[in-house]
């Protein structure tokens, strides 16, 4: 494969990859708040024509009084108030989501304008997206308080889901301190999406109340956990009869018990499980990846940067901290290291050398332009000596030996 | 992506001509009027009623159709988004190597914030930080094995103190010199670093001092007249300036002699040398390097050029992942990539030694050689060609033997 070393194309088109979730997220929402318009508008038309219709037979028919056509009517009149409310409440969070559908498609639009990789536009831009995979990464993980001030700092709340993010950490948050409530209200607001879901949300969450309502080993409280399993576990015998089961044996355990599986069952672990499944349905729901976007882009970096001379256990000629003519290589660099080390390399099919290579007795390589240069400014040596800038060695001129790589 | 932004600025519009609320509204005004009308008169009940059906009836029926509208509005929004992205699915590794490392990732961002000079920021990272391990020992990393947590603890302890003072008193001499034109604490910290800063063959000291006279010469902080400041300058020459005659005797030698020419310099030979407009920036731009190297670090955050190369990584990956999948291949060689991705040259920052003859990449357990001819190979096919035997290289018509071939560090 013969590609060049170096380019600096920039194809719009193919390089929006890492944006995806920055268009698919709001439009995910404002399709969720669609929705909810069209069954408010459903559930009212359901009452109020019905209601029209026996009111005018009840009427015709004379079983009714004046007073009681007039509640009847007064009743139907608050309720669309109430439904024109919502509709209001709701068309404003749908401009809302539209603007910032608008903004996100505007910045990624300006990418187009841009002419290369080697353009200063494209430094900002790219430093843009960088501030957004770090606050992706913040609220994925939990830092919400950083998250928000490092959007606002640098100026990209609308490129930004701070809301669905921190949303999604309070309902965590209170998986993680054993409540069930918030997670199963979630469930309820997004049944029908959750309909499709190849996990078991909401049973799980069912399931964890009714373990802690064994885990008591009070008489009232498991006659609670009985009518519970039968409320809310038997309707799902079909799918899950398995784990069923193992709740009824669950009951003449208690939670020292050594067991398997119930032992499992009563783990106190299963809540971290329990908040790991929350976050997987929630991105999935929400056509979210389920990676930081900061580690795809990092993973692919590292590789694409990494040389075998970056964990090397000879210190680079080429770039290295001794000398200031070079400059550190990121992956060399403390704040990558470490994690670049488990990454394959780049692949490359030519040698890349300075220009004019010539090799020092010690075997150093360096360009022969660069290394007069860097042993004039350093002062300390003499007319006709250079000085090697990695190990300090001082060789005459003489010494430099010309070196030829293919 | 045209398509996609025409797309969502016709569904904007869409949204904001929408008649559903004006629709519930007339819905209301119907059923007002019929119980004012029954009210009025109860003997036209049935008539209103029935009359209030229809117009009722029909309101929803509009509304109906806006919804509708809308509807095939995000339909057709979804569509181009599918179109934009369609064979751009995101990589979908199950485990992408970091992942187990959130600890040493979540470093390099509070290190990255650091040297972003956004110490609000980082404060806060590292505290929220602090607070959920405290909270949540164990479930730090999705399978997290509770005995690491314990040292990566230690590895998290590095930015927030050390590091953070260095790159605090960083920006703050950046802030001086860019906002307040005011060289000295530069030229402070240049002078208690001299050591090192020399051991590299940095002129940073030099450079700062230079920029100080000639600023002086300008008229300093109070920018008046060149008189005062021709004074001040070499007042300033008188002090400072022997420590650098040893190293930098012509260069000090311009900058004096410079001097004659003045009040008229600009017309002078030397004109370039106190008139160069983008002074400032390289003098700043020098010194973040100079400061970040003596810290072994690389001057532009490492994590910007890693996410840029990623990106710019990425579509040829995907590519990559996908045919493999279609070949139902596997790549063997684990430790290296597949294929070459061509970064922009800044990118490049290692040479790098590829072998002519077995088109490896030199390794440590495979370093390059150099013949006695001056033609460089792998220690491997230095192996393979010699046989332990004198042997011709492959570029020239000398013979070596391999034995006198030298490793050579790139």
């Amino acid at each position: 494969m013969a590609a060049e070393l170096t380019s600096t194309k920039l194809n719009p088109e193919s390089h929006i990859i890492l944006d995806q979730p920055l268009l698919r997220l709001p439009h995910e929402l404002a399709r969720r708040n669609f929705k909810t318009v069209q069954r408010a508008v459903e559930r009212e038309k359901e009452y109020i024509i019905p209601a029209i219709k026996e009111t005018a037979a009840a009427s015709l028919s004379n079983t009714q009084t004046p007073d009681q056509t007039l509640a009847a009517l007064d009743a139907m009149i608050s309720r669309m108030q109430g439904l024109k409310r919502k509709m209001e409440s709701l068309q404003e969070e749908e401009k809302k989501i539209h603007n910032q559908s608008r903004k996100r498609i505007q910045h990624l639009e300006t990418l187009h304008k841009i002419p290369s990789l080697a353009d200063v536009k494209y430094d900002q831009w790219s430093r843009v997206r960088l501030d957004r995979l770090l606050v992706d990464h913040m609220l994925r993980s939990g830092y919400s308080e950083s998250a928000k001030q490092l959007a606002q700092d640098r100026g990209v709340e609308e490129l930004v889901d701070l809301g669905v993010f921190t949303q999604c950490q309070r309902v965590v948050d209170s998986l993680r301190r054993g409540e069930t409530k918030e997670a199963l209200q979630w469930c309820g607001e997004n049944k029908a999406a959750l309909k499709k879901s190849q996990h078991n949300l909401e049973f799980e969450l069912r399931l964890q109340q009714y373990i802690e309502m064994v885990r008591t080993q009070d008489k009232s409280k498991k006659i609670e956990a009985i009518i519970h399993a039968k409320k809310y576990l038997i309707p799902n015998h079909q799918s899950q009869n398995s784990e069923i089961m193992r709740a009824a044996g669950l009951l003449v355990f208690t939670q020292d018990t050594r067991a398997e599986p119930y032992k499992s069952l009563f783990a106190l672990d299963r809540w971290r499980v329990l908040a790991q499944l929350f976050i997987q349905t929630h991105h999935e729901l929400l056509s979210l990846p389920s990676q930081p976007l900061l580690h795809i882009a990092l993973s692919a970096g590292l590789s694409a940067l990494k040389t075998p001379l970056c964990h090397s256990a000879y210190t680079s000629s080429s770039s290295n901290s001794q000398s200031t003519s070079t400059s550190v290589c990121p992956i060399c660099s403390t704040e990558l290291n470490e994690l670049a080390r488990k990454m394959p390399y780049a692949h490359h099919s030519k040698s890349y050398v300075e220009s004019d290579p010539i090799v020092l007795p010690n075997g150093r390589v360096y360009g022969k332009q660069r290394l007069m240069e860097i042993s004039r400014k350093m002062g300390s040596v003499g007319p006709g000596k250079v000085k090697d800038p990695t190990t300090g060695e001082v060789f005459h001129e003489s010494e430099m030996k010309k070196v030829y790589i293919m | 992506m045209d398509v996609v932004q025409k797309e969502h600025s016709r569904l904007l519009k869409r949204t904001e001509a929408s008649q559903g609320i004006k629709n519930v509204q007339s819905a209301v005004d119907s059923l007002q009027a019929a119980r004012d009308a029954i009210a009025a008169d109860p003997s036209a009940a049935s008539a209103t009623l029935a009359s209030l059906q229809n117009s009722v009836k029909s309101s929803f029926d509009s509304i109906n159709d806006s919804l509708k509208e809308t509807h095939s509005g995000l339909n057709k929004y979804t569509k181009s988004l599918d179109k934009l992205f369609k064979d751009r699915p995101l990589p979908s590794t199950d485990d992408d190597g970091l992942s187990s490392h959130e600890s040493l990732i979540n470093r390099a961002i509070a290190m990255h914030l650091l040297r972003e000079g956004q110490f609000a920021v980082a404060a806060t990272f590292l505290s929220e930080i602090a607070e959920q391990k405290t909270i949540y020992p164990v479930t730090q990393n999705g399978c997290g094995p509770s005995n690491t947590s314990a040292s990566l603890l230690d590895i998290d302890e590095v930015p927030s103190t050390e590091i953070r003072k260095q790159f605090a008193s960083m920006y703050y001499i950046l802030q001086q010199l860019q906002e307040n034109q005011n060289l000295l604490p530069a030229i402070e910290w240049s002078r208690e670093n001299r050591e090192a800063l020399e051991a590299r063959g940095s002129n940073l000291e030099f450079e700062l001092c230079r920029l100080q006279y000639v600023w002086l010469y300008h008229g300093g902080a109070n920018n008046q007249g060149t008189a005062s400041g021709w004074l001040a300058a070499l007042e300033y020459a008188r002090q400072e300036f022997h420590v650098f005659v040893p190293r930098y005797l012509r260069e000090v030698q311009q900058l004096v002699g410079a001097m004659a020419y003045s009040p008229n310099l600009g017309g002078s030979p030397y004109a370039a040398l106190f008139n160069n407009t983008s002074a400032w920036d390289d003098v700043a731009h020098f010194f973040t390097r100079e400061f970040c190297s003596l810290l072994g670090l690389s001057a532009d955050s490492p994590l910007y050029i890693a996410a840029t190369a990623g990106a710019i990584a990425l579509p040829t990956l995907l590519k990559l992942q996908t045919i493999m999948r279609s070949k139902r291949t596997e790549w063997t060689s684990e430790n290296e990539l597949p294929v070459e991705i061509p970064l922009p040259p800044q990118y490049l920052f290692h040479s790098i030694f590829v072998c002519p003859v077995s088109k490896e990449q030199a390794t440590d357990e495979n370093p390059p050689m150099m013949m006695p001819c001056g033609h460089v190979i792998a220690q491997e096919s230095l192996k393979r060609l010699g046989k332990g035997n004198r042997f011709k290289c492959p570029y020239c018509p000398s013979e070596s033997h391999p034995k006198d071939a030298r490793k050579v560090f790139l």
